[in-house]
């Protein structure tokens, strides 16, 4: 420190540095030149590339200005330097203002930038968007028609499933318009209904045979926009009735108008014949019982009583008082020993001697013997047998019976004249045999008591009330059945006519199992 | 003379023709004192270097506070150019120092400088020291220039990334 503080490691830090200063400046600037090129749009990147051109050209003129000075006075030419240090300064000085003022200017042009910017991305968005939406749209274009063309299919594939699941189900499934019009039908419903393919349009509700049932229908539709599992009787065809167990929707449209009503129909028809046969059966197998017990019980006493009268006859006078008196407990009796063989037929208890026989030819017998007395009372008979009817199994007595009993009680129908039409054929393998009268009819309440013992709506002593008990007693013993129709739908023209019909169905003759 | 009129209306008008009629007979009438050009003296050159100094540390400052301000930069290449902008701030300062200690200096204080052997005379004053130590700015400089390429290096590697994604 004595001698001063010496130079040299100064100018050495000088030069070098000044040489390094210029070096990683241009090394910088190389760099940002690169940034610029890779990512032109980038304004930062522009920023620091004129930043960088602007420290380069500093440190460039700073440097050189160093090293020139310190060569320069090491040679000895300190005069020269003194001539270009006033440059040398300037230059400086004028480089850092321009570093300065690059700097300054980046926040607005960074702004500008940015704005710029934002509004491109959104330029460029829309662009996207649009592009996509262009893109989107000419896709669709070129597979509208396969997109169309497929989906028809699809749709064409689940219509018909449906149709198909429509069709082949066994309940009736229609669809009606505001009227209550049947607009479309499934072959079940048409089938069990007896409409007819090329027929005008049905209204649904018109097919109800009670006024009840519709009201309810579409007073429920009105007023629920449903009914669910009403039970309903309808006409199917002419004659036919079906009883069906109806479930239908209203159809609305968007203003909540009723527009239609579809529903679905189950026809219980079988099941009710079937239940209440069965209940019927049931009815009348406990009263064969009683009646069978019954007339076991008084025919002996009945017979004892008959005898004795009998006996006490031979010991009078024919012209006496006493003989008349015997005379009528006699008749009585008899008569009460008749209605006990009724009672013993109706519950089977009488035997039978069952053969093939012709059902044709067992009315024809019993006509050839009852007509005259019904055409005396105005009732003609009109025949409709079935040619080559095949025979059914029986004991032709009985059988007798049976068209007796229902003769008498068609004569009985037609105080006034009238027409028995006899029809025989055959369905399903058993006979049908159709006893109708254009009578007075039964009423609805009298029908489920007709086949009762001793239910009778005769005058006292006109009629028992075993008849038509016996008749179906033979005909349970037969295999057969018999059901009343009243009033009798007319099967060509399907209008509702008065009287009765008993149909009767029996088995055919198998000639294997003949008896 | 397009009439403008604004709130105040004439008066306003009047009393700036008035102002400018002054200012013409200012410069007219008593010219007798004034230069056609400016001259500028020897030290206004330093002086501008000067402020060119302190120019270029408050616009680097200014950079140094806009970099860190701004949360969506977050590379690493801003953190060395903010180390940049420190550097070259310190740097400004001291070669500001440094110019203002060498205008207390003589030119009998240099020995010998056009020689290797040169040096600055005894005895050894602060201001002398100051002068030495500010004689040394390349430590700065280079440190700061490093730091600028260091910074730009990572933001090309980072667009270089960028592009290939």
């Amino acid at each position: 420190m004595k001698n001063g503080l010496p130079l040299l490691p100064a100018l050495n830090v000088e030069f070098f540095g000044a040489a390094l200063a210029i070096l990683l400046s241009f090394v910088a600037l190389w760099y940002a030149w690169r940034l610029v090129k890779l990512q032109p749009n980038n304004f930062i990147w522009g920023f620091l590339f004129y930043f960088c051109i602007a420290m380069a050209a500093f440190s460039l003129s700073r440097g050189v200005g160093h090293m020139v000075r310190i060569i320069l006075v090491l040679a000895g030419e300190g005069d020269t330097w003194s001539t270009l240090s006033p440059f040398s300064g300037g230059f400086n000085t004028m480089l850092m203002i321009s570093a300065a003022a690059v700097t300054i200017y980046y926040h607005k042009g960074l702004a500008a930038f940015r704005a710029l910017g934002g509004e491109a991305e959104k330029l460029s968005d829309a662009n996207t968007q649009l592009a996509a939406t262009a893109n989107e749209l000419q896709r669709l274009n070129s597979h509208l028609e396969d997109m169309v063309a497929e989906r028809t299919r699809n749709l064409s594939k689940s219509e018909k499933k449906l149709r198909n699941f429509i069709e082949n189900s066994k309940d009736i499934i229609y669809f009606c318009d505001q009227s209550g019009d049947i607009t479309s039908i499934n072959s079940s419903g048409r089938e069990m209904l007896g409409i007819d393919p090329a027929q005008a349009a049905i209204n649904f509700p018109s097919l109800f045979v009670r006024e009840e049932d519709k009201k309810e229908y579409l007073t429920a539709l009105q007023e629920n926009g449903f009914v669910s599992d009403i039970e309903i009787e309808c006409k199917a065809g002419a004659a036919n009735i079906r009883y069906i167990l109806l479930t239908a929707s209203a159809v609305y449209d968007q203003d909540g108008v009723i527009i239609g009503c579809e529903g679905i129909g189950k026809d219980m028809t079988r099941l009710k014949r079937m239940t209440e046969h069965l209940i019927n059966n049931e009815k009348m197998a406990s009263v064969g019982q009683m009646a069978a017990g019954v007339a076991h019980e008084i025919n002996t006493p009945l017979g004892i009583i008959l005898g004795y009268t009998q006996l006490m006859m031979d010991d009078y006078d024919k012209d006496s008082e006493s003989y008349a008196n015997f005379e009528i407990m006699e008749r009585q009796t008899r008569a009460c020993r008749r209605i006990v063989a009724d009672l013993l037929k109706f519950s089977r208890q009488s035997e039978s001697a069952k053969t093939c026989i012709d059902v044709n030819r067992v009315i024809q017998e019993v006509l050839a013997v009852s007509e005259h007395t019904l055409n005396i009372n105005n009732i003609t008979v009109e025949r409709s047998f079935m040619s080559e009817l095949p025979l059914v199994i029986g004991d032709p007595e009985k059988l007798y019976q049976v068209f007796i009993n229902l003769f008498n009680n068609a004569q009985d129908a037609m105080e006034d004249g009238g027409a028995i039409i006899i029809t025989s054929g055959r369905e399903q393998g058993t006979i049908v045999i159709t006893v109708r009268d254009t009578g007075s009819g039964i009423a609805e309440d009298v029908k489920k008591r007709i086949f009762d013992p001793f239910y009778t709506t005769k005058d006292v002593g006109k009629g028992t009330g075993l008849g038509l008990s016996v008749t179906y007693g033979i005909l349970q013993e037969h295999g057969g059945d018999i059901y009343v129709e009243s009033p009798v739908c007319d099967p060509e023209s399907g209008e509702m006519m008065q009287g009765s019909a008993f149909h009767i169905r029996l088995p055919e003759c198998d000639p294997e199992t003949e008896i | 003379m397009k009439r403008v009129y604004t709130y105040g209306g004439e008066v306003h008008m009047k009393s700036k023709c008035i102002v400018q009629l002054f200012i013409i007979v200012l410069i007219v009438g008593m010219a007798e004192n004034c230069w056609a050009l400016q001259s500028h003296g020897p030290p206004e050159g330093s002086y501008v270097h000067q402020m060119a100094h302190l120019l270029f540390s408050g616009a680097l400052a200014y950079l140094f506070w806009h970099t860190r301000k701004r949360p969506a930069l977050e590379s690493k290449g801003w953190k060395y150019l903010q180390i940049f902008c420190v550097a070259l701030i310190c740097w400004n300062m001291l070669a500001f120092i440094g110019h203002e200690a060498y205008s207390f200096l003589q030119a009998e204080d240099f020995v010998n400088t056009d020689s290797l052997q040169g040096f600055i005379a005894p005895p050894v004053s602060f201001v002398k020291v100051l002068y030495y130590v500010t004689k040394m700015d390349h430590f700065l400089i280079v440190p700061a220039l490093l730091a600028l390429v260091v910074s730009l290096r990572i933001f090309y590697l980072e667009a270089l990334r960028e592009e290939d994604k």
